[in-house]
């Protein structure tokens, strides 16, 4: 036993002798379940700690549209755009064209109409118009569950006075109020409810006078709150799913590939061979150059046949858009090699590199929105997500693939990717000139 | 051929070479001694133009050696001290790469390669992973792979460390081949055998200065004393080692004491005290002083130390 616990004593007195094994066992899982804990906790607050951006037109002028427009307003889920900024940068008020293009462009997800007839003398309940786009099917999901909740819950008088000035129209003044009254005793009496509180309901008591259940809510109200759909992009897309997810995926693998093949520059120093190159005729900038060129043509390469394999295997259209495809590809790469050359230029060793690597690409990948949308994440967050590389790169891809993007579309990607790019192979080099590879 | 006028360089914590100068002339074999550490490694990265000094010049063939002056390069060839091979790649692979540097015409450069390969029996294993193979052919390999370009000038920074004799044996046989033929070696080591077996001409390196010059010969003849006394350590020798103080500096190594005589000391005088303080001859050698003996007078240490 004696023997065993000086065997174990001396594999701790090793583990705590390696700083990169502390860091990768504490550290980093710490801070990632920082990040984690920032998105998810975000989630199961039902996303209310974070605003989810719709577009939003009221077409209506009856009380009802006001309403509902005043309700979502207040409404601590969402924030409502009215308006689009023109070439000259003037808000413009969104009309129903305007908003259409609005999403289509991908500047939100998703536009809730209210048209003119919403809610209309002839029609039983609330007709709105959504239209959508289901770049990411999680976000989707979440904003059309929570905006049919939010007027539910928030505005259910609405569908009471609907039923009963219906009944009073088609039945008369006094049959319509006898009519009301007969259905709310029967209602009154099979969910053991008050009827006074049917046909006068307290607005916050309704939905718990409904049954009590969400189920029994929701099934009642379904009826009466009709959400017109519309998608308006990536109806023609074959597989949506791999569409949306492979960019997200191919650039996590993109960064691990790169940040493995960049911390080799430590394999080759460690082995002589960085040594044998610079006393032959080769410079130290030569050999950053070409170690560059090299693991942005293989991460190109990589990305390529990711994409290609995507495309026989899950029907991924990568041909109708092939030349921006490259060239988000290519910008990507780029700046992922530039990545992977900023730990080599600041790692003492190769260990070190792969450790700093693991720790920034599962972040920059949780918070750039390659595991789940970055609309769900806390403000800071977002904000945070589109300093990485994974949000442009992602953002990108999906532009060409999902929205059919023009070159014009994603040039502030390629731009952006490119000036990461600059920026930290600038870093890289002044490190690489102060440093410890060559 | 190699100039290299005080020539300083400094770590954060430690001066690797101090105010050193040296001349290394055209088709000499000349060797670098000195313990680990001694900067000898470092005057060699100098040398390449791996690093920069931080005070003096170096000049090759009138050349000024820089970390930017890529030509001068091409007169050098590096047979570094790790085996600096891609082991997941075959002989000839490693060949390929390195010979392509030196912009080596094509059908040149395969010929060169097999001419090596055969010169050190490695032609037969040239599609080999580096990997499979032993260390000395490893050495071997390491060793061509810094002459593709046929440099007039080889730097060999102890290119037979952890070898068996036998590959060493090959490797000293193929260097002094090449010296032979006209190229000018410089040869770092710690071994002085290593040293007196190849070198015409060495210097003494010990904590980044240079401590002596010259040809072996030179350097023992400056010893005070022509020859060193071994004494078998035992009963005998332990109880009466202070009687034979008196004929010089005795250092108690491992299984033998070693007698550094003094200045003036006669063979004789010796002999005559062993025999009447009867002390056996068989338990005396004496030795022809060696540049370990010269290191050893310089620095009180052994090379080894």
């Amino acid at each position: 036993m004696k023997t065993i616990l000086q065997l174990i004593r001396k594999d701790y007195k090793l583990f705590w002798s390696d700083r990169r094994a502390v860091t990768m066992t504490f550290i980093i899982p710490i801070a990632l379940i920082i990040i984690w804990g920032a998105v998810f906790g975000n989630l199961n607050k039902g996303g209310t700690a974070t605003k989810l951006h719709i577009a939003f037109l009221n077409n209506s002028t009856s009380p009802i549209g006001k309403k509902i427009e005043r309700v979502l307003d207040s409404s601590k889920t969402f924030v409502l755009i009215k308006s689009y900024k023109d070439e000259n940068g003037k808000r413009i008020p969104f009309d129903t064209s305007s908003i259409q293009n609005y999403v289509r462009k991908g500047s939100v997800s998703a536009a809730l109409v209210i048209p003119a007839d919403a809610l209309s003398d002839t029609a039983f309940g609330l007709k709105l118009k959504f239209y959508y786009d289901p770049k990411n099917d999680l976000e989707m999901q979440m904003i059309d569950g929570m905006l049919q909740k939010t007027i539910m819950t928030e505005i259910p008088d609405i569908f009471m006075q609907g039923m009963k000035n219906q009944a009073v129209k088609f039945l008369g003044l006094d049959s319509g109020k006898a009519f009301n009254n007969e259905i709310a005793k029967t209602v009154g009496k099979y969910f053991k409810i008050d009827p006074k509180w049917i046909t006068n309901p307290p607005v916050d008591s309704v939905m718990s006078m409904a049954g009590g259940s969400d189920s029994a809510k929701n099934s009642f109200f379904q009826n009466i709150l009709q959400l017109d759909k519309v998608q308006l992009v990536g109806q023609d897309i074959a597989n949506p799913w791999a569409t949306r997810s492979v960019g997200g995926w191919a650039m996590m693998f993109l960064l691990f590939t790169l940040t493995a093949t960049s911390s080799a520059l430590f394999e080759e120093k460690k082995s002589g061979v960085v040594l044998r190159l610079l006393a032959s005729p080769i410079s130290r900038v030569q050999i950053l150059w070409s170690k560059y060129l090299y693991n942005m043509s293989l991460g190109f390469i990589q990305l390529l046949i990711l994409f290609t394999a995507g495309c026989l295997l899950y029907q991924i259209d990568i041909f109708s858009n092939f030349i921006n495809l490259v060239l988000i590809i290519i910008a990507a790469a780029t700046a992922c090699t530039a990545f992977g050359m900023l730990l080599s230029s600041i790692s003492r060793t190769a260990g070190q590199a792969n450790g700093y690597g693991m720790f920034l690409i599962l972040a920059m990948s949780s918070i750039g929105g390659a595991w789940f949308p970055t609309s769900f994440m806390p403000d800071f967050i977002q904000t945070i997500s589109k300093f990485t590389i994974v949000y442009w790169s992602m953002d990108g891809i999906l532009q060409v693939l999902w929205r059919n993007a023009s070159i014009f579309d994603i040039l502030p990607h390629i731009g952006i990717l490119i000036g990461i790019a600059v920026l930290i192979t600038s870093i890289s080099i002044w490190q690489f000139k102060k440093g410890h590879v060559f | 051929m190699i100039k290299i006028s005080n020539i300083t360089k400094q770590y954060p914590t430690v001066t690797a070479l101090d105010n050193i100068s040296l001349t290394i002339n055209k088709q000499e074999f000349f060797g670098l001694l000195g313990p680990n550490g001694a900067g000898k490694t470092t005057l060699m990265n100098l040398l390449v133009g791996y690093l920069n000094p931080d005070q003096g010049e170096i000049h090759i063939a009138g050349e000024k050696v820089t970390q930017d002056c890529l030509h001068t390069r091409k007169n050098i060839g590096l047979v570094p001290q790790s085996l600096a091979l891609y082991d997941d790649l075959s002989a000839q692979d490693n060949l390929d790469i390195f010979g392509s540097f030196y912009h080596i015409e094509k059908t040149f450069l395969k010929e060169r390669i097999k001419e090596k390969l055969e010169s050190v029996q490695l032609y037969e294993r040239r599609k080999d992973k580096v990997k499979t193979f032993s260390g000395g052919m490893k050495r071997r390999l390491n060793l061509i792979a810094s002459m593709l370009h046929d440099p007039p000038i080889l730097l060999c920074d102890e290119p037979t460390v952890g070898i068996d004799p036998q590959s060493r044996n090959a490797i000293f046989d193929y260097l002094l081949m090449l010296n032979e033929k006209g190229k000018t070696i410089v040869y770092t080591t710690h071994y002085m055998e290593e040293a007196e077996r190849l070198c015409k001409r060495i210097a003494i390196i010990d904590f980044g200065k240079i401590i002596a010059e010259g040809t072996i010969d030179e350097l023992i003849e400056k010893l005070p004393y022509d020859e060193t006394i071994l004494i078998t350590k035992n009963q005998i020798t332990t109880a009466k080692i202070d009687i034979l103080k008196q004929f010089g500096s005795v250092i108690d190594e491992n299984d033998h004491y070693q007698l550094k005589p003094n200045a003036g000391f006669q063979l004789s005088q010796f002999f005559e005290s062993l025999e009447k303080h009867t002390i056996s001859y068989k338990f005396v050698e004496l030795h022809k002083p060696t540049l370990e003996s010269y290191f050893l007078h310089l620095t009180g240490r052994r090379l080894r130390d």
